[in-house]
């Protein structure tokens, strides 16, 4: 059956859910901010990832759950108290469910007495006692030892005494409307009553146009069945008895017993037709604008609460479950109108003037409709950061643990919104980066104490949104890098030339090359073979940078700089020697066209432009990117284009001020603006490797591929040449 | 005798994967009409604006759970004769002796076949075609 397959993989996306459920719980529960429904929302998860084991057979799973439930179960009736070690045991326990969880997935065959320790450590909790009796193939259908016989369906007619039918009718008159009176909300009640059955008298109601809003229009008749005395009905309509026509008929032959009770079994099984529906009334509601509003109130609040306060009766979110797949689907789908957009207004372009202008004013509406598609196409696929953030505490307390070091983790904008391909792949550079600044970064407690420092080292975790990127940092407030350490260690491993002359924001930055480590012994927690030059290919992936603080003693930051989405931006095309390139318009502070007494020669350099005040360094983008007049060897490029070729001719041509994430700006000349569009980002690390200096490429309306420029990258170029080229030596 | 064909069910579980897997079930009864719910709340209004025949709910939910479904529903005029099948763990005895007093149907033990599944449906609303 493909479809207990189908039922597989949501099962699976529903367990990851109740998983991160369970370890928010947990986390609330440990930092004490927990309130009582976090415990029974911790327990619903249990049961529910052992209930659906059960359906598939996971039988490692479900007696592991099964005990896991046990405890939450002890828990929730106050006879096993929650203290510290036992929140502990639970964490660990939440993580053997989940690797339990993994195995099912893959497929994985789970090795004998896999969590068996940790089990055991629950067991020992609440008394060992059944032993694992969950997990078994032929098991009863019923559960031994009980003694119950289905109830009959019919066997339930002894309930209650005989309804009884009333005939109703009312017609509200023009007052009961003026005073706010709302009919339907009075049939909702009586319906709690019986069931009722009702008909709208639409005669009165005249043409749309002569329909005054206070007016009365409506009658209705209808027949209620009901165990209610009579005294009851006319209690529930006492408060509009005045202000309408009202009449009650009691339609009970009193005398006749068995063509009465054949009544309610009749409606109840055999009806084909729905008594009144809710649609229907909100229809009648329709017709009559201004009851709606107290319809839905009335629905609104008919549910009673069974166990007492009604407080935070949350209504669910209408959302619905959609394969990631499908909205990929759609974001290409995007991706490829943005294209064809591009290419129609080319084509509009080149029409003859006198062509009729609805086209172009049709193309304008069709750029701003395809803007607002794909904004509300990356709106579905973004999610709050937090899902990834989540899994950093527990991850901060096993290692502190480990290290026997103390550190809290404390995180802030942990609701900025990210794509999910991005979230999902940020998971393991931020466990690598947390597991450095731990291992490496944060002193032990004797230690940190002694040079001044709180006992408790602190992990910061960092989530905002500046400009067109996303910023994550991490941030610790323990040792710092070492730049003496990396630098020799560099040096021996020959990463870096012996005698080049190195800032410490360079040294830093060492630590991210390939086959770097500076964990003298290797440590089982973060010298498991996977460096920091990982975690920057990662993030190099997803179209982001890493960048690198560190303040010795006092600690150290690494910022990953993301991209919003990983399809489709704002661009800006320019043209440098008649080859076409595309810049993030993010990036662009402003274009201009600078006079000549504004652009200084400074030997050595471009010449760099006075501008209100600041002085902007020149870059001729075609000589950067080696594309101007007979290409100069790859190794000189960049210090080329920096140290001047055309240093004199910059006048007349148009400079492009762009900023990196980190500040830096630049100013790039370029031969022409071509305008601004949108551009779908196509990768080509997959053909060409990482181009520094390049982000990716694009279709442009014409047909033709353009390169994205990465100004992050290429700040770096003109800043850092010697950086650059070291880098270069080593890949 | 109850018509599979024309047999509708409210399914209430606040997974889906233990509503899809009971919808599966009740296909391969051939019962087509389910509906579901994934809470008693949502499934209390289902049940009152619309014709059923048969509830099966499961017990742990969030805001209404299934005994108080269960209650809600045998103390609704409208509804309180509708059959109702509490889905229960193994070892929810305690649970079981309470819904009967709370007038449930039947009960059933998850993870259950389509077989025992149609034999606890018929065992309430008799034997189906």
């Amino acid at each position: 059956m493909s479809s207990f397959e189908e039922l597989k993989v949501t099962f699976f996306d529903e367990t990851s859910e109740l998983l991160v459920q369970l370890e928010t719980g947990l986390n609330e529960m440990q930092s004490g901010t927990e309130n009582e429904d976090t415990v029974h929302a911790i327990f619903r998860a249990v049961h529910s990832i052992k209930g659906g084991a059960g359906v598939f057979g996971f039988s490692e799973l479900i007696a592991f759950a099964h005990v896991l439930e046990t405890v939450m179960e002890a828990v929730r009736r106050g006879s096993l108290a929650v203290a510290p070690d036992v929140i502990d045991v639970l964490l660990r326990a939440n993580d053997t469910l989940a690797d339990l969880v993994g195995c099912a997935r893959d497929g994985t065959i789970v090795e004998d007495g896999f969590g068996a320790d940790c089990r055991a450590a629950l067991e020992r909790l609440i008394g060992v006692e059944e032993n694992g009796a969950a997990a078994g193939a032929a098991e009863p259908d019923d559960i031994p030892g009980l003694d119950f016989t289905p109830v009959r369906f019919d066997d339930l007619d002894g309930l209650g005494e005989e309804p009884r039918r009333y005939a109703l009718a009312l017609r509200p008159k023009p007052e009961m409307i003026r005073k706010g009176l709302d009919p339907l909300f009075f049939f909702d009640t009586l319906r709690t009553m019986g069931e009722f059955d009702l008909v709208a008298d639409l005669d009165a109601l005249p043409p749309l146009s002569e329909v005054r809003s206070d007016g009365a229009y409506l009658g209705w008749s209808g027949e209620l069945r009901t165990t209610s005395p009579r005294a009851d009905i006319e209690a529930v309509l006492e408060p509009i008895a005045a202000d309408c026509g009202l009449r009650i008929t009691d339609l009970t032959p009193d005398t006749v017993g068995d063509e009465v009770a054949a009544l309610p079994d009749e409606a109840l099984s055999v009806a084909t037709e729905p008594v009144i529906s809710a649609p229907a009334v909100e229809a009648l509601a329709a017709a009559a604008p201004p009851l709606a509003p107290a319809v839905n109130a009335a629905i609104a609040k008919e549910p009673p609460r069974a166990g007492g306060g009604a407080k935070d009766v949350k209504t669910t979110a209408a959302t619905i479950r959609v394969e990631l797949e499908k909205i990929d689907r759609v974001v290409n789908m995007v991706g490829e109108l943005v294209i064809a957009q591009a290419m129609l207004g080319q084509v509009i372009e080149s029409l003859p003037e006198e062509t009729d202008g609805r086209i172009a004013d049709i193309l304008a509406d069709l750029v701003r409709h395809t803007r607002g598609l794909k904004d509300s196409v990356m709106a579905i696929r973004a999610q709050p950061v937090s899902s990834v953030f989540q899994r950093m505490p527990r991850l901060v307390r096993e290692l502190s643990a480990k290290t026997a070091k103390k550190v809290q983790i404390e995180m802030s904008g942990e609701n900025t919104e990210v794509d999910k391909t991005i979230i999902e792949r940020l998971s393991d550079p931020l466990t690598h980066i947390i597991r450095n600044s731990i291992d490496h970064g944060i002193e032990a407690p004797a230690e940190r104490l002694a040079r001044g420092k709180s006992e408790t080292g602190t992990v910061h975790l960092l989530a905002d949104q500046r400009g067109g990127r996303i910023i994550i940092e991490i941030s610790d407030d323990g040792a710092g890098i070492n730049c003496e350490r990396v630098l020799k260690k560099a040096r021996d491993r020959g990463l870096v030339d012996p005698n080049a002359n190195l800032t410490d924001d360079e040294i830093c930055n060492l630590i991210f090359l390939p086959g770097f480590s500076t964990a003298e012994t290797v440590s089982d927690i973060s010298g498991r073979g996977v460096g920091m030059d990982v975690v920057r290919r990662n993030i190099q992936d997803l179209g982001g940078r890493t960048s690198i603080r560190s303040e010795p003693g006092r600690g150290m930051t690494i910022q990953l700089m993301l991209p919003l989405t990983l399809a489709v931006m704002d661009g800006m095309v320019v043209e440098v020697d008649r080859q076409t390139y595309v810049l993030p318009i993010p990036n662009i502070v402003e274009c201009l066209r600078p006079e000549t007494n504004e652009i200084h020669n400074l030997l050595g350099t471009a010449g760099t432009l006075r501008l209100r005040g600041d002085i902007v360094p020149l870059v001729h983008l075609g000589a950067l990117l080696g594309v101007t007049g007979s290409q100069p060897p790859a190794d000189a490029s960049a210090s080329d284009a920096v140290s001047g070729v055309r240093g004199s001719d910059h006048a007349g041509g148009v400079v492009v001020i762009a900023e990196a994430s980190d500040g830096t700006r630049l100013g790039l000349l370029v031969d022409e603006l071509c305008g601004h569009q949108q551009v779908v980002i196509k990768s080509i690390e997959e053909n060409c490797g990482a181009v520094e200096g390049i982000a990716g490429a694009t279709i442009l309306g014409d047909g033709h591929v353009a390169f994205i420029l990465d100004i992050e990258t290429l700040s770096e170029l003109v800043a850092a040449p010697a950086m650059a080229a070291a880098g270069r030596r080593v890949a | 005798m109850p018509m599979a064909a024309t047999f509708r069910v409210l399914v209430v579980d606040d997974q889906l994967t233990m509503r899809e897997v009971t919808r599966l079930a009740l296909q391969e009864i051939g019962i087509r009409h389910v509906l579901d719910a994934e809470n008693g709340r949502v499934a209390l209004q289902a049940a009152t604006t619309q014709r059923l025949d048969l509830i099966i709910s499961d017990f742990n939910m969030p805001e209404l759970d299934g005994l108080g479904l269960l209650r809600a529903v045998r103390g609704h005029p409208a509804v309180r004769k509708l059959p109702f099948i509490l889905v229960t763990g193994r070892g929810d005895a305690e649970l079981v002796t309470k819904a009967a007093q709370a007038g449930v149907n039947n009960y059933i033990v998850k993870p259950f076949s389509a077989g025992t599944l149609r034999g606890k449906i018929e065992a309430v609303v008799g034997k189906m075609s």
